[in-house]
């Protein structure tokens, strides 16, 4: 995606680099809203943030970019009042401040929409947004929700937004959810608000939108702080972005007057490549292949409507959408976690509809799962006992019932060793691990099962850069190898670069199967928001026949 | 505790109906409520008024430590050592009336009442414990109601042993009727709801009070906040904890209400062998709630069911079948049984269970 | 958030072995102390005539002489003159402690995979029932003698001591382990939350064994509810020499099985592959469907499991104690609750724990006769100890106020050696 270095590493600190390409922004006269200054927050072993200054300009965007663990989080975490800094002061309207809690943050005007929505799902929009602040009538005696009702669709009238008060929180789109929690905090009289990594769960369609409702409120003389990793975003939202790297700030910048490279380097701290190779290479029989599957949600919902899909051997497929369009569900089914309610499934030339996990673990199926720290790791083993996870009763491990943990123990020992878990101890406690280590180990044990099949699921969700580029070039490796891979992924660059042949999920079904470079990034928005591609309306999407 | 599939089993069909019918019900109020109403009319026309005066009585533990038992594990505090808090309740409340005279009056105040308000206060002493406990020291909620459960369960024989030489209390003038001029000339109903005891009095004044709680006032909506999405409500600026506490504590007064009440109104004394007198009522009350999916009225309908069939034995017992007693007295609780496979997994509270620390990612 | 993940099982298993033996430890002598406090205090409400004046009020008990009665009756009083190894209190006191393995057991394997059964107390009455039963009926069909070739007569005692006891821990076992899958089932296919279901059952245990008896296996020789006597050669043996006398109710064989059964589950759960799930069905539920295991069939497995110990341990009670089923059985199975969660459901754990129950029980006697105070106070000290035991971070919370160099320790430590203590990777 982004073009290589822009020529300027010489191989100097990677801040001396960066001087150059930027210009940085100096705002240090104007109306500040919030100002940082010299904020220093440490916990046991780490230094979150160490001596951070950042001055927002009132009724702007303020963008804080950093990659994941950079300490935007902590830093917003402290103005929020969720946590005390160790050093340095928070001054709100030219006010120095000291928030024990959220609730004295919220009093001055500071309200947080947190990347994981705070939001009570079984209870109404309006119950949401009063929460904490109901007003109440009869002496306190009960909550008086017309006078909810009334200032919700004042403020909605007031910044345009449509979303209904009485509907209950887990049936609406996570688009409108967004705006419930951007309305608690004006509810609450907030004026600064900060979005944590708004975009994460938004279709790009949503995300133009969000861009509306952030114009919208600063016209209104709103202050917004926006965390992103993301650099488009901040380019594209803000009128001003400051840079975290490793808890330290590297400078604040204007977008207008920054080239992208430079400002990537400045993140990331060196040169950064995202491109992945993805060459076309042959294929060979069929491994997977669904035909009709639908699946019921824990609620007997239906959320995969009559899939039909191939998977051949030496292809990556790739299958891109927002979360929560049945791709997990999905997957559950192939994987043998979850019973599909109607289709069939077949493996290698064997119907597996009704096979038991196990059964498909024995014959090759590998699977990275989406949530490693609930379903890959038993997180209080150590990595000894988590390497025959899976295996606990294959032969290769296990005979009469009993477990060779000698031989387990080496098995563990070199994935350690290939895959560079880090530290080397396989003796620690999976829980012990960062989570990109504990991604390579996941990956590690289910790539050296010998599959046929690989199933990944986002497997490189909260994965620093490092470990991705690593779990990326075994996947292709495996793909030259012969390996069957379906891929799930949120992140539109990983599913782009490394698929074969690409659907997109939308409510259960798919809207659309293609060579992911035969679309745009914007064509892939669309049909991830639902909308089919032109002229192809009436065709049953099939991955199987796209060929 | 456990991550689970959505099961479909045989029992599906009937749970099916049976939640789409709570469903129903409770997005139709009006309805249920004049179904209800209908329905109880019904029962009381067809069935022996005696057998209806003993079920509204032994309702009574069951409605009230179900209420309470709402409250806890709706804030996110499973409290299973309602038990242990009937337990204390009744047993202190008649320890207190024999202490300062059987019949008599002290300050003014009915020496019963007095034991009313010590089995109340006992109860919520210990639920104040159980809240420390779990909120302050992080314990296993589970673990510590069974605590609870047993440490009352070897409390009140052992005070008892030495008051009175006996795991058993002295007997004590219980409650009488307190009969409401003109309404209680009603009939079916009168005689029923307004010319009895006080314990049952305040089960129902307790259920509605309960009820509008919950769904009314804002400590209600804190309530289920906490339960639901703890770190929502914390950043909202409410303390979790706060809110936890006085739900822990509420299900004290419930309960402690629900046991005073069953011991000075319905038994007289205290029997303190094996399960106690009270033998497993706390736990049907859990699963009463369950039933009523943490609704307060509900839970009031609910006990009545529970009740009835205990009370069920003395009528069959008089009719003279030749079922045996001991069998007889585990209907109750093979009902439960039955109740939580037809009903399944209610959905708990999201977060129901937890230790909540704020500020912790 | 994490919190979410972490089942109980998995919290009391993330302590490591020397923590979780110092808060076991401390919350052993937390809730003793409470307990003196409260014999103390209750004394002053009792009738006596000597005792302790103070402050105008007479307190009766000494908790002093209370728990020496506990601690030291229970192994008869060795401090005093006379004192032999193989005495009553002792015997007693082992006889306990050999129960209390098995249903200690019973409900640490059912800890271990996530579940709690409460209902090893129904399970225990169940099996003991069937056990009496069986041995009766079984002991009627045995012929008198046998002769074998070569002339040699076998006497009936020893057909039946090998035949009947087998037959009757087996029978024992088999109708606690149905006993128990029936939570199981009931949590695995109707999601029934077996906290309810397996106290209901423990109720329902004793209307239904209560409702056999008097229906048919009434002793009729006695007015006592209880089932005619096994033969005696049916009763555990006792080991000649070495042993306890016939007349003290315990042998030390069936310590020694009790010992060998736990060692044997501890096995099971550090080398097997059943084991392997087990653990991992308990600690994180998520993981072992991910894993290939069958969380329906692993719930049943376990529970059935659990009822079969609970099961044994009535076998035991009515072979080695009684020689009958008696319906007044003694609150062995909740105890086994408190022995479990003492051991942090570890297996080898069990034992000690079971030890200490033991002691209480037997102790509780003791005080019974030598003291005034009564012995629901042993009832009191265990709800006390589970209490404690389930709050660790107050005695970490002490810990870091007094012994500062607890505070600083690495995070790995925590979870580290849950393997370790396992056996996962313990290859010596």
């Amino acid at each position: 995606m982004s073009e290589p270095g822009a020529g300027t590493t010489d191989g100097t600190g990677p801040t001396a680099a960066v001087e150059t390409n930027t210009a940085d922004l100096d705002v240090t006269n104007s109306d500040l809203a919030v100002h940082l200054d010299g904020i220093t927050k440490r916990f046991p072993g780490v230094v979150a943030n160490d001596d951070v200054d950042l001055r927002v300009e009132r009724g702007t965007v303020h963008a804080l970019l950093g990659e994941n663990g950079a300490g935007k989080t902590t830093l917003m975490n402290v103005l929020y009042g969720l946590y005390q800094p160790d050093e340095g002061r928070v001054v709100v309207d030219g006010e120095e401040r000291t928030f024990d809690s959220p609730r004295d943050a919220i009093d001055a005007g500071i309200g947080m929409i947190h990347q994981h929505f705070m939001l009570v799902d079984p209870m109404t929009v309006a119950e949401n947004i009063a929460l904490g602040n109901e007003p109440t009538k009869w002496f306190g005696m009960a909550v008086d929700r017309d006078r909810i009702d009334r200032e919700i669709r004042d403020l909605c009238d007031r910044y345009g937004f449509e979303v209904d008060p009485d509907a209950t929180v887990e049936d609406v789109s996570v688009g409108v959810q967004q705006r419930v929690e951007i309305l608690k905090a004006l509810f609450r009289g907030a004026d600064v608000l900060i979005l944590d990594e708004p975009t994460a769960v938004l279709t790009p369609q949503e995300v133009e939108g969000l861009y509306d409702v952030l114009e919208e409120l600063t016209d209104q003389g709103k202050t917004i702080i926006f965390i992103t990793h993301k650099l488009e975003e901040a380019t594209h939202a803000a009128d001003a972005i400051t840079v975290l790297r490793d808890g330290v700030s590297v400078g604040t910048v204007d977008p207008d007057r920054t080239d992208r490279e430079a400002l990537a380097e400045r993140m990331v701290g060196r040169e950064v490549i995202l491109e992945a190779d993805s060459d076309p290479v042959e294929t060979g029989d069929t491994v997977l292949s669904t035909r009709d599957v639908t699946v019921e949600d824990d609620r007997g919902v239906e959320v995969v409507s009559g899939i039909d899909l191939d998977v051949r051997a030496g292809e990556i497929l790739g299958i891109a959408g927002v979360d929560g369009n049945g791709q997990a569900e999905l997957i559950e089914a192939i994987t043998g976690l979850r019973i599909p309610d109607e289709g069939t499934i077949d493996y290698a030339g064997d119907d597996i509809t009704a096979w038991s996990r196990r059964r498909r673990i024995e014959n090759g199926m590998a699977y990275i799962p989406e949530d490693r720290q609930e379903r890959g790791l038993v997180m209080p083993f150590d990595l000894v006992e988590n390497g025959v996870l899976g295996s606990q009763r294959s032969g290769r491990f296990a005979s009469g019932g009993r477990i060779d943990w000698a031989g387990v123990r080496d098995h563990a020992e070199e994935i350690i060793e290939t895959y560079d878990v880090r530290p080397p101890d396989a003796t620690a406690a999976a829980r012990s691990f960062s989570g990109g280590n504990q991604q390579k180990f996941i990956a590690g044990r289910e790539f050296e099962r010998d599959p046929s099949l690989v199933v990944a699921t986002h497997p490189t969700r909260g994965v620093d850069i490092g470990s991705t580029e690593f779990i990326h070039d075994r996947l292709l490796e495996l793909r030259r190898e012969g390996v069957a891979v379906l891929l799930v992924s949120s992140k539109l660059d990983e599913i782009r670069s490394l698929s074969d042949r690409l659907a997109v999920m939308y409510e259960g079904e798919f809207i659309d199967v293609t060579d992911p470079d035969a679309v745009t990034e914007e064509e892939l928005g669309l049909r991830m928001a639902g909308q089919r591609p032109d002229g192809e309306a009436d065709r049953h999407p099939n991955p199987g026949e796209s060929r | 505790m456990a991550v689970t599939r959505g099961p479909t089993t045989e029992v599906t069909p009937m749970r099916n109906a049976i939640h789409r019918a709570r469903t129903s019900l409770e997005q139709r109020p009006l309805a249920a409520a004049v179904g209800g109403v209908a329905v109880f009319l019904l029962v009381l026309w067809t069935t022996p008024a005696s057998w209806q005066t003993s079920t509204l009585r032994f309702a009574v533990p069951i409605a009230l430590a179900a209420i309470g038992g709402i409250f806890a594990e709706k804030s996110g505090v499973i409290n299973i050592g309602i038990e242990g808090l009937l337990i204390v309740s009744a047993f202190s409340a008649i320890v207190v009336v024999d202490w300062l005279g059987d019949g008599g009056a002290t300050a003014g105040l009915p020496n019963l009442w007095w034991g009313m308000l010590i089995g109340v206060l006992v109860s919520v002493l210990f639920a104040l414990l159980f809240a420390v406990v779990c909120l302050e020291f992080e314990a296993d909620q589970i673990i510590a109601g069974l605590a609870v459960w047993l440490i009352s369960l070897g409390l009140a024989p052992f005070i008892s042993r030495i008051l009175f030489d006996s795991p058993n209390t002295v007997n004590i003038t219980r409650f009488e009727n307190v009969t409401v001029p003109v309404l209680s000339e009603i009939p079916l109903v009168g005689y029923l709801l307004f010319d009895t005891e006080p314990q049952v009095y305040l089960m129902l004044a307790g259920a509605v009070a309960g009820w509008y709680l919950l769904s009314r006032t804002t400590f209600g909506r804190w309530v289920v906040a906490s339960g639901e999405n703890p770190k929502a409500l914390d950043t909202a600026g409410v303390d979790v904890r706060k809110v936890r506490y006085a739900a822990v504590l509420l299900s004290g007064v419930f309960a402690g209400l629900g046991g005073a009440g069953f011991g000075l109104g319905t038994l007289g004394t205290f029997a303190g062998t094996g399960d106690t007198v009270i033998n497993g009522r706390g736990f049907i009350a859990i699963a009463t709630y369950l039933l009523a999916n943490y609704h307060p009225i509900g839970a009031l309908l609910g006990s009545f069911l529970f009740a009835g069939l205990n009370s069920m034995q003395d009528v069959l017992q008089a009719a003279g079948y030749a079922i045996p007693t001991e069998l007889i007295r585990t209907i109750p609780h093979m009902t439960v049984i039955v109740v939580l496979v037809f009903v399944g997994r209610t959905r708990l509270p999201d977060a129901a269970g937890d230790h909540y620390e704020s500020g912790d990612d | 958030m994490r919190d979410r993940l972490e089942s109980i099982a998995e919290r009391l298993a993330r302590a490591s072995v020397v923590d979780r033996i110092v808060i076991s430890l401390a919350a052993l002598v937390t809730a003793v102390l409470i307990g003196g406090v409260l014999v103390f205090v209750s004394g002053a409400f009792a009738s006596c005539r000597t005792g302790l004046e103070m402050g105008g009020a007479t307190f009766c008990y000494n908790p002093m002489q209370v728990y020496y009665e506990l601690f030291l009756g229970a192994l008869g009083h060795p401090l005093e003159g006379g004192w032999t190894l193989t005495n009553y209190s002792l015997a007693t006191t082992l006889q306990r402690t050999t129960l209390l393995i098995f249903s200690g057991l019973s409900v640490a394997v059912a800890f271990r995979a996530g579940l709690l059964n409460i209902g090893t107390q129904g399970q225990l009455v169940v099996g003991g029932l069937a056990t009496a039963v069986t041995v009766v009926y079984a002991s009627a069909v045995v012929p008198a003698r046998i002769v074998l070739p070569l002339g040699v007569v076998v006497p009936a005692g020893v057909i039946g001591t090998v035949v009947l006891i087998p037959l009757g821990v087996l029978a024992g076992a088999l109708a606690g382990g149905v006993y128990g899958a029936v939570p199981g089932a009931l949590k695995a296919y109707a999601d029934a939350n077996e906290v309810i279901t397996t106290i209901m059952l423990n109720i329902i245990a004793v209307g239904i064994t209560s409702t056999l008896l008097s229906w048919q296996f009434q002793d009729p020789n006695s007015t006592n509810p209880q089932t005619a006597p096994v033969p005696e050669y049916a009763e555990i043996p006792t080991l000649p020499v070495v042993g306890f006398g016939g007349r003290m109710n315990f042998s030390l064989l069936a310590l020694a099985f009790a010992v060998a059964l736990m060692v044997g589950i501890a096995w099971l759960f550090a080398r097997t592959s059943f084991g392997y799930e087990l653990r991992t069905s308990g600690i994180q539920p998520g993981a072992a469907a991910y894993g290939g295991v069958d969380e329906k069939r692993m719930t049943v497995a376990s529970m059935t499991l659990s009822g079969a110990l609970g099961g044994i341990g009535g076998a035991f009670w009515v072979l080695m104690v009684h020689g009958r089923w008696l319906e007044n059985v003694p609150s062995l199975g909740f105890d086994g609750i408190a022995v479990s969660v003492l051991a942090g459901n570890s297996p080898i754990g069990v034992g000690a724990a079971a030890f200490l129950f033991g002691i209480f029980d037997s102790g509780g006697n003791s005080i019974g006769t030598a003291t005034d105070v009564p012995p629901e106070l042993v009832g009191i000290l265990t709800g006390l100890i589970i209490l404690f035991v389930a709050m660790p971070e107050f005695f970490r919370m002490l810990g870091r106020r007094y012994v500062t160099v607890d505070s600083a320790r690495p995070a790995r430590t925590d979870g580290g050696d849950a393997g370790a203590d396992d056996g996962g990777d313990a290859d010596a």
